[in-house]
């Protein structure tokens, strides 16, 4: 855990940074900072909950959705519109996760992702409702939050506060338990927890937090479109949480600066080849990760610390 | 009997139905051919291979491929739908060899992300050598047009489907059922670690398996190229297809590969007709029952 | 009722009763004194038949071991009465009110704590962060996520770790203590759930002889000072009858004798079963 000390310093950058950086790099950390929302709130499944989903876009995109319909279709402004879309995102987590969780592993994935190309079709096929395969346009923050810098610092506070409640989570009793269930299901049922309630309650923790990086990203990208839910999304969380470890809390984060950073040094000299790349670095991963979910899921990091009372 | 006849005024227009029925048969076969092999693989090495549809979308592209570099002759069609699944059955050779037998042992989801890594990566391979137009590949002037079933039209090239599939299934079962090898495979399926201790190479099987998977695969994309576009993406949408049909037939189970792609051909064709839009969200809907019902599908196994 | 005022039970007894169980209706009321009481259980897994027809009455206080043979069905027992395990007929009734298919949480929440063969604990965490997760859902703080939860509890884990003798051990991974410590976290854990009744499945599994007299002397000493009713599985006869109020036997999934050590000992039956045979090294 990063002390106070680095911490204020990495404050003090951002805050700084648009006087020093132009504003492509505002907007590259913008997509970081939501991007490391996603991947952080996926990972209080996956790392810290020790439960691999293959369809978070789903809430992501519900989030999206939810945020732009109302901007869009009810003409609500963004502010009262964005608290919606963590909203929307856990009503669809706990209506999926209440299947979901019964499942364990493989079809555990199976199934979250199964419900995320529901979502997906749905969003796609409900053309009247959602714009289909042309998405929705305009979505636009209001014009004091339009400009790069603004909504720079409008997102990394949005983002801090998200990162700061998950924070909490984790270390608050309900993240204890989550720890029992995940450590052995078996003795935190022999101690008054009821684990699948448990496990439903994080998916929808997580849900809602992937939900609102979906809203963010909304209103950052100016449109909404159907392939935010689409698979290949739900694996961007998966691949940035393991890149940045999923041992610890903000190994997500620096996941989301590497990926991203790495996506824009290649996209601009190969675009093409960016997928292959990261297809790569995916493979690489793999092979280089011996022990898998289960050497990374709650290692010392997520765990009480020695000394620490 | 009249509130159904209004809502599906088709429904008693036989020949129509007859036809659709046909279709549908065709379109599980095609789903057949890619889902057995995915099945089968995991069945043996317990790897559920994402990339599949990648591989699907290979043995399209080498059909166009070898359409072009043959001469414009009438057994063209035949030889290039003969070689373009070796080349991708050659491609799942060194894939299994190369990186899978890295990680046999490790946690089934991580075998799973790092097949999804080779899809990105196959794309973008496929991207590279083809270039990013849609490709097709002419029917073979002996099938081009239709004929006519009960007065509806047909295509004719779909009764290739339709005659080559039984011979396929056919030939899969002689080779699951009556050969020593399909008797190895049906072992593995049940207990690897027992044929290990019988002292069978159980390595060589699953090399053997992936290649025979993939050529499944292969030859799939190969003989459904002439129906559709040869396009980049083809890849996602038949995996998505064919995932649906391997989880609800059962990962593993020859059988229920069969009933389901035939059950999943059907509901696509018919779900056209019925509800248009919603046709696909059913499919996955029933994916999401069988998951939540019964996870290891129709005549799937339990797993331990 | 026997010499000592207990009722008598076992299935040698109430074979006009059994036939009522069999069709779902229980033979008269439970007894609503007892802590647990268990009514011709029965389970069977495919052909056999794991347990069949087991009674069990157990009064607050009392420290009762289950012994049998290899096989006897004494795991399945617990199984069946920690809820982890569905019975195929039969009924249980915990402190007068009827538990039969309640999850093994909501049979914690109503006081029955449960340890196992193999040490199940969070290997993970501390020794004092498991007894403070295990008080954190026993005093159903377990959703809240406002506060850090290391700011509670701090005391009461300690205490329980005291009693268990771990205290100097708190701060340390639990997964790096000794088997003996590991088990005594074991009991800590269970205890933090203020239970009235402790079920032991085989305590002092791969203990050496002087560990388990002094594990099973804590487990005596906590029955007495709580009053809290213990009934445990032991290999380990010099064990057993050292401590144990009354003793159970099982044979083949039925029981063949119960009641004070001295009169399970002498009784022939046992004897011929169970004792009678060469001693064998408990694993």
């Amino acid at each position: 855990m990063l002390s106070a000390r680095w911490l204020g310093l990495l404050a003090a950058g951002l805050g700084l940074a648009p006087l020093v950086l132009p504003p492509f790099f505002l907007q590259l950390l913008t997509e970081i900072a939501i991007v490391g929302l996603f991947a952080t709130a996926f990972n209080l499944l996956m790392g810290f909950g020790g439960m691999v989903s293959f369809g978070h876009a789903a809430y992501f995109a519900l989030g999206a959705y939810a945020a732009a319909l109302l901007v869009r279709r009810a003409g609500v402004p963004m502010l009262l519109a964005l608290p919606v879309a963590p909203l929307a995102a856990a009503a669809g987590a706990l209506l999926f996760g209440f299947f979901i969780v019964r499942l364990t592993h493989t079809y555990f994935a199976m199934l979250s992702l199964a419900f995320a190309q529901i979502v997906f079709t749905v969003i796609f096929k409900w053309k009247s409702l959602t714009g289909g395969d042309d998405g929705l346009l305009d979505v636009w923050p209001p014009a004091f939050l339009k400009s790069p810098v603004a909504y720079y610092y409008f997102a990394l506070a949005v983002v801090a506060l998200c990162l700061l409640a998950l924070r909490a989570i984790v270390e608050s009793p309900f993240g204890y338990a989550l720890t029992a269930v995940r450590e052995n299901p078996r003795r935190a049922r022999f101690i008054g927890i009821n684990v699948r309630r448990h496990q439903l309650l994080a998916f929808v923790v997580s849900g809602a937090f992937s939900g609102m990086a979906g809203g963010l990203f909304a209103f950052y990208n100016g449109s909404v479109f159907p392939d935010f839910a689409y698979f290949t999304k739900s694996f961007e969380p998966l691949v940035v949480a393991l890149l940045g470890g999923a041992q610890s809390f903000l190994g997500p984060l620096a996941g989301a600066f590497g990926f991203k950073i790495l996506e824009w040094l290649i996209s601009r000299q190969w675009p093409v080849y960016w997928p292959l790349f990261l297809g790569a670095i995916v493979i690489a991963v793999v092979v280089a990760l011996p022990q898998g979910f289960v050497g990374l899921v709650g290692a010392r990091a997520w765990t009480r610390s020695a000394g620490r009372r | 009997m009249d509130f159904i006849t209004s809502l599906f005024p088709w429904i008693t227009n036989g020949p129509l139905v007859t036809v659709q029925v046909m279709s549908g048969l065709s379109v599980g076969m095609f789903l057949f051919l890619v889902s057995v092999g995915m099945s089968l693989i995991f069945g043996v090495t317990r790897i559920v291979n994402l990339a599949h549809g990648s591989f699907y979308m290979v043995g399209a592209y080498l059909m166009v491929t070898m359409v072009e570099i043959l001469p414009d002759r009438s057994w063209a069609f035949w030889i290039a739908l003969l070689v373009a699944p070796l080349g991708v059955a050659a491609l799942g050779g060194v894939i299994e060899v190369g990186l899978l037998r890295l990680i046999y042992r490790r946690d089934p989801l991580m075998q799973l992300i790092l097949t999804f890594g080779l899809i990105l990566v196959i794309s973008t391979l496929v991207l590279l050598a083809w270039g990013p137009d849609n490709k097709s590949v002419a029917r073979p002037e002996a099938l081009a047009g239709s004929v006519r079933i009960l007065g509806q039209p047909f295509p004719s090239y779909y009764l290739l489907v339709l005659g080559l599939s039984p011979l396929v299934a056919v030939g899969l079962w002689l080779i699951f059922y009556r050969t020593r090898w399909g008797m190895l495979i049906r072992a593995a399926t049940v207990d690897r670690e027992m044929l290990g201790a019988l002292g069978v190479d159980v390595a060589a099987l699953y090399t053997q398996v992936f290649v025979f998977g993939s050529w499944l695969a292969g030859f799939g994309g190969a003989l459904a190229a002439p129906t559709v576009a040869v396009a980049l993406g083809m890849d996602a949408d038949v995996l998505t297809t064919a995932f649906v049909v391997v989880v609800i037939g059962g990962l593993g189970s020859f059988a229920g590969s069969f009933i389901s792609a035939l059950l999943v051909g059907e509901l696509q064709s018919f779900g056209i007709l019925i509800f248009p839009a919603v046709s696909i969200v059913l499919l996955f809907a029933l994916m999401a029952v069988v998951l939540i019902v019964r996870p290891w599908g129709l005549l799937g196994r339990p797993e331990e | 009722m026997d010499a000592l005022g207990w009722p008598a039970l076992g299935n040698s007894e109430r074979k006009t009763d059994r036939s009522a169980i069999g069709r779902g209706v229980a033979p008269g009321r439970p007894d609503g004194r007892l802590v647990l009481h268990a009514l011709g259980l029965r389970k069977h897994f495919g052909g056999v038949q794991a347990v069949s027809g087991v009674d069990l009455a157990v009064a607050p206080g009392d420290l009762r071991a289950i012994i049998g043979p290899n096989g006897a069905g004494k795991t399945t027992l617990f199984n069946l009465l920690s809820g982890d395990l569905a019975h195929d007929s039969g009924r249980i009734y915990f402190a007068g009110e009827e538990v039969s298919g309640l999850r093994p949480h909501e049979l914690c929440r109503r006081g029955m704590g449960r340890t196992f063969q193999i040490t199940s604990i969070f290997r993970r965490l501390t020794a004092l962060d498991n007894v403070r997760t295990a008080l954190l859902s026993h005093h159903r703080r377990h959703y809240n996520v406002l506060i850090p939860a290391r700011r509670f509890y701090r005391d009461e884990a300690f205490g329980l770790l005291e009693r268990v003798g771990l205290r100097e051990q708190a701060d340390k991974p639990s997964g790096i203590l000794a088997h003996g410590d590991q088990r005594r976290l074991e009991m800590a854990i269970a205890l933090a759930s203020a239970p009235r009744l402790l079920l032991l499945d085989e305590p002092t599994a791969g203990m050496a002889p002087r560990e388990r007299h002094e594990i099973v002397a804590l487990v005596a000493a906590i029955a007495r000072d709580t009053g809290l009713a213990v009934v445990f599985t032991e290999h380990d006869m010099d064990v057993v009858f050292a401590v144990a109020a009354r003793i159970t036997v099982l044979h083949q999934g039925a029981v063949i004798a119960e009641g004070p050590p001295a009169e399970v000992r002498a009784d022939p039956e046992v004897q011929r079963v169970y004792l009678g045979q060469p001693a064998t090294r408990p694993r």
